[in-house]
């Protein structure tokens, strides 16, 4: 059963169009990566499911009503960023024990033992954390919460190596005891891509493509070999990626090669790599299929 | 054991191969439970869904069968089973790049063939 349903959902400030037709499903008690470059539009997606914004135009779905003024979204859900407004004047233990008041399936010794563990001292002030320390502390209020829609919105910024790892583990723990629909958009594919099922890649307020992780991470394949031999394999394929290295040419191509073009790529001495998922997100989200090299080759365009 | 982040397959294929080395290695016998999808999640911090489908490889395979309720046991002749697959399709592939490189390099088939011998007589000592 979809937890959310948006439909070309539409969203703009002043000048600039932060969602523009966005839609998807996304599944009860499932893992999802929310992917995309700055300013592609996944914050503003988080806050409108989280019942922050109110979308201008389309439809969004979330335990079956629209989010925005919806308390039954607000107690049970919960998102978590870098900016989350908690009380000042309240001491860390006391605004754990504030959200153990308010959601209903907070566990408030789970949050005391993470609060030890990381070293948190639950008699100091929001105020006085690191950027790292308050990101933990925060990510400690939304695991502990337990809510059914669990919104991780870069949630890692400014934690150190060690603490990410420990975060990511006490996410899957948890994930695995208490199951619940988790949305964690992230710039660090690479590191939580194992904890995850799916992918959401949010392009220019766009869905550009939700897939299973599998599918991902062999949605493309990376050819190599001499630049003459290339460009009559390349013909008229669709190319992601490519890029020129000495006398060869590295091009990214959709996995779709039949047997017998495979043989041909043997034949034809063209070596054949995976793409990983990291890379694959920033070549679909390029805007030129030479990257950053393309903006160096002034002398091409004469 | 730890995943290689390097190895470009699948997690839920590393996680299938793993459990079949672990069979292989008698860590399981026949008739045997083996992890749950939990379990494999946690052990590997992946999510539970891809470790699921590591194990539903394995039942394809028929390495592992379902009981209803009680998890996933080891099929009578599932090391039989690993072995085939291993040589029929790991080491057969090996075999093809192998050739591959040799002809590449320019490696005579008794220079191959020696070089083999070296590798397999140094182990046996």
């Amino acid at each position: 059963m979809p937890v959310i349903k948006c439909k070309d959902l539409t969203k703009h400030y002043s000048r600039k169009r932060a969602l523009d037709g966005f839609s998807c499903m996304i599944e009860e008690n499932k893992m999802t990566g929310i992917i995309g470059r700055n300013g592609a539009g996944k914050t503003t997606l988080l806050k409108i499911l989280a019942g922050f914004f109110q979308e201008n135009s389309g439809d969004v779905n979330v335990f079956g009503e629209n989010p925005f003024n919806s308390l039954n979204v607000s107690a049970n859900s919960i998102m978590i960023d870098q900016d989350m407004t908690l009380p000042t004047i309240l001491k860390l233990g006391e605004i754990i024990e504030e959200a153990n008041r308010f959601y209903p399936n907070f566990d408030r010794e789970l949050a005391f033992r993470l609060l030890s563990y990381f070293s948190l001292d639950e008699k100091t002030y929001v105020t006085e954390l690191s950027k790292g320390m308050r990101s933990t502390f925060h990510s400690i209020i939304g695991l502990s919460a337990r809510c059914a829609l669990t919104i991780f919105d870069e949630p890692t910024l400014g934690m150190d190596a060690g603490v990410r790892k420990d975060f990511y583990r006490a996410l899957l723990k948890e994930f695995i005891a208490y199951p619940r629909t988790v949305l964690f958009s992230s710039h660090h594919l690479e590191e939580i891509e194992d904890l995850l099922e799916d992918v959401l890649i949010v392009h220019k307020g766009r869905n550009h493509l939700h897939l299973s992780l599998d599918e991902m991470k062999t949605y493309a394949i990376a050819v190599q070999g001499s630049k003459s031999m290339m460009s009559e394999w390349v013909g008229e394929k669709e190319v992601l990626f490519t890029k020129e290295i000495g006398g060869s040419t590295y091009t990214v191509v959709k996995n779709n090669l039949s047997a017998d073009e495979r043989e041909v790529l043997r034949m034809l001495d063209l070596t054949v790599s995976a793409v990983s998922a990291t890379d694959l997100f920033v070549y679909l989200t390029n805007e030129s299929k030479g990257g950053i090299d393309d903006v160096f080759r002034r002398d091409d365009k004469g | 054991m730890i995943l290689n982040s390097e190895d470009s397959r699948p997690i839920y294929i590393q996680i299938a191969v793993w459990l079949e080395t672990e069979i292989l290695s008698g860590h399981f016998q026949s008739n045997e439970k083996v992890y749950s999808q939990y379990q494999v999640a946690e052990m590997f911090t992946i999510n539970p869904a891809t470790a699921a489908k590591g194990l539903t490889l394995l039942v394809e395979d028929e390495i592992l069968y379902k009981r209803r309720g009680l998890g996933m046991f080891v099929t009578n002749n599932a090391k039989e089973r690993i072995l085939r697959k291993r040589k029929e399709q790991t080491l057969k592939k090996l075999v093809v790049d192998l050739v591959a490189e040799a002809e590449r390099l320019g490696v005579s088939e008794d220079e191959l063939m020696t070089m083999i011998q070296t590798v397999r007589g140094g182990r046996g000592e």
